[in-house]
């Protein structure tokens, strides 16, 4: 079965990055939970577990707003089933969703912004935010106020990211369709944070569909880093001094995290990596070397998120500062 | 405040403190609400900035549904309360058949306390103006 769906590839690969590597795979094969997000500018905590008591929604452990779906007991195996069935109608489908109570999201997925922290009044730019979930948690983060850039090169996605920022009632976005290294120019220093939650390989979609396993391949991977060293170099100069910054993926490939990190610092050496940490949720440590690179002993402070670890997607996340 | 946002105010009897700290512009017939720093901010030229509040017709001001499901929580005149199966048929645009306490025109209409969109009431009849979305169950 591990040989049918995991590409001889993959697994000689990431058997030699993480060493509890079958319980790594076999989370992979795992559908994901269902979560969502309460969505603070519409409805309270208390208001949205209300209304979706017959759900039984049960908190993550690392965030008071994120909510997995107990599924009413059904086993990982028969998730995908259970999600088909009329006990388990689409979170898409409720009123909760369509009115912006709540946003569907994965859970790791909701890791950066908390880890960013952006707070009332600041200037935030995430510089590839489609489809919008990290926009949306961060405007009700900042409470509606200040502003977020919110930013995607692509005019398809641009149009689900207004769409989801129209639902979830968010009044302090402006949403620009650029190319994110011309932004980053255009905005130089003026920004208190930066989300750059960089388009990648996906690995971590696996969990989410198995098709995206059947496009999986070490060349998929090489597409990605020369928009990645881009981006993040892009977002650190759109900082203010003493502002900062996450740059994150949802994959696991070193080429697409630490290696990118390291690239950071090789231009800009001032720039300081900052431990990320969330209480209740596990994350190791970054890499020290890949492929026979060797990256900066910084770089060891960037998180790995497992899916073995907390029951999520794959996720990576390196809190940058820029030095005031 | 700006003239269309103080006439949705008044329609629905939305408190202005809601619209204090918020600025709106026109822009092609549409009237966009957000923070003050949105609708200043120069440095690139945004596609979008805020939410879209109200589409401005020659003797009509139309409320968007999004822009009332957030600045509409507080309204207190011309809303239609709905039970569970009201709420589904409005959304997924149907009408209704009912006496309601609003007048002729655009109404809140409100579940459990949430404002689900926008409807034109013309008694009896209570018609859907919620955009065409994917089916609520």
């Amino acid at each position: 079965m591990l040989g049918r769906r995991f590409p001889k590839e993959f697994v000689e690969r990431y058997s030699q990055l993480i060493p509890d590597f079958d319980a790594f795979l076999e989370a992979m094969q795992r559908p994901l939970r269902r979560t969502f997000r309460v969505n603070t500018h519409k409805a309270t905590r208390k208001q949205v577990l209300e209304l979706m008591a017959d759900l039984k929604p049960e908190p993550l452990p690392w965030f008071e707003l994120g909510f997995s779906l107990a599924e009413n007991g059904v086993g990982p195996s028969e998730r995908e089933d259970a999600r088909e069935s009329t006990h388990f109608p689409s979170l898409g489908k409720r009123i909760e969703h369509f009115i912006g109570l709540i946003y569907v999201q994965e859970a790791a997925s909701m890791a950066p912004p908390l880890v960013l922290q952006p707070e009332p009044g600041e200037c935030v730019l995430d510089i590839a935010a489609a489809p919008g979930s990290k926009t949306t948690e961060m405007s009700a983060m900042m409470e509606n106020t200040g502003i977020i850039i919110s930013n995607d090169p692509s005019p398809t996605r641009v149009r689900g990211l207004i769409g989801n920022i129209d639902r979830a009632g968010c009044l302090n976005v402006a949403v620009c369709r650029m190319d994110g290294t011309s932004l980053g120019r255009a905005l130089e220093g003026k920004c208190d944070r930066v989300l750059v939650d960089a388009p990648c390989s996906s690995e971590g979609t696996i969990r989410k569909s198995a098709q995206a396993l059947d496009h999986w391949s070490v060349a998929a991977i090489e597409r990605f880093p020369s928009v990645q060293k881009r981006l993040i170099l892009a977002g650190y100069h759109a900082l203010k001094p003493g502002g900062v910054m996450v740059y994150s993926t949802c994959t696991v490939a070193p080429e697409e995290d630490e290696s990118i990190v390291a690239h950071l610092l090789d231009r800009q050496p001032e720039a300081e990596v900052c431990v990320a940490e969330l209480p209740g949720l596990t994350m190791r440590p970054g890499l020290r070397g890949w492929g026979g690179e060797s990256f900066p002993d910084a770089v060891e402070r960037c998180r790995r998120i497992l899916p073995q670890d907390n029951d999520t997607e794959p996720f990576f996340l390196a809190r940058i500062r820029r030095p005031a | 405040m700006n003239r269309r946002v103080r006439e949705l105010s008044e329609r629905f009897g939305i408190p202005t403190e809601v619209f204090e700290r918020l600025s709106a512009l026109e822009d092609q017939e549409t009237v966009f609400v957000g923070t003050p720093e949105v609708m200043e901010f120069d440095e690139v030229r945004p596609m979008r900035r805020g939410i879209r509040l109200a589409r401005i017709y020659p003797y009509s001001v139309k409320p968007t549904t999004f822009g009332m499901q957030v600045l509409g929580a507080l309204a207190t005149r011309n809303v239609v309360e709905l039970d569970d199966e009201q709420a589904k048929l409005l959304i997924n645009g149907g009408s209704l058949n009912m006496e309601a306490e609003a007048d002729n025109g655009f109404v809140l209409l409100r579940w459990k306390g949430f404002v689900v969109g926008v409807g034109f009431y013309k008694r009896p009849v209570l018609k859907s103006q919620i955009p065409r979305c994917r089916p609520v169950e």
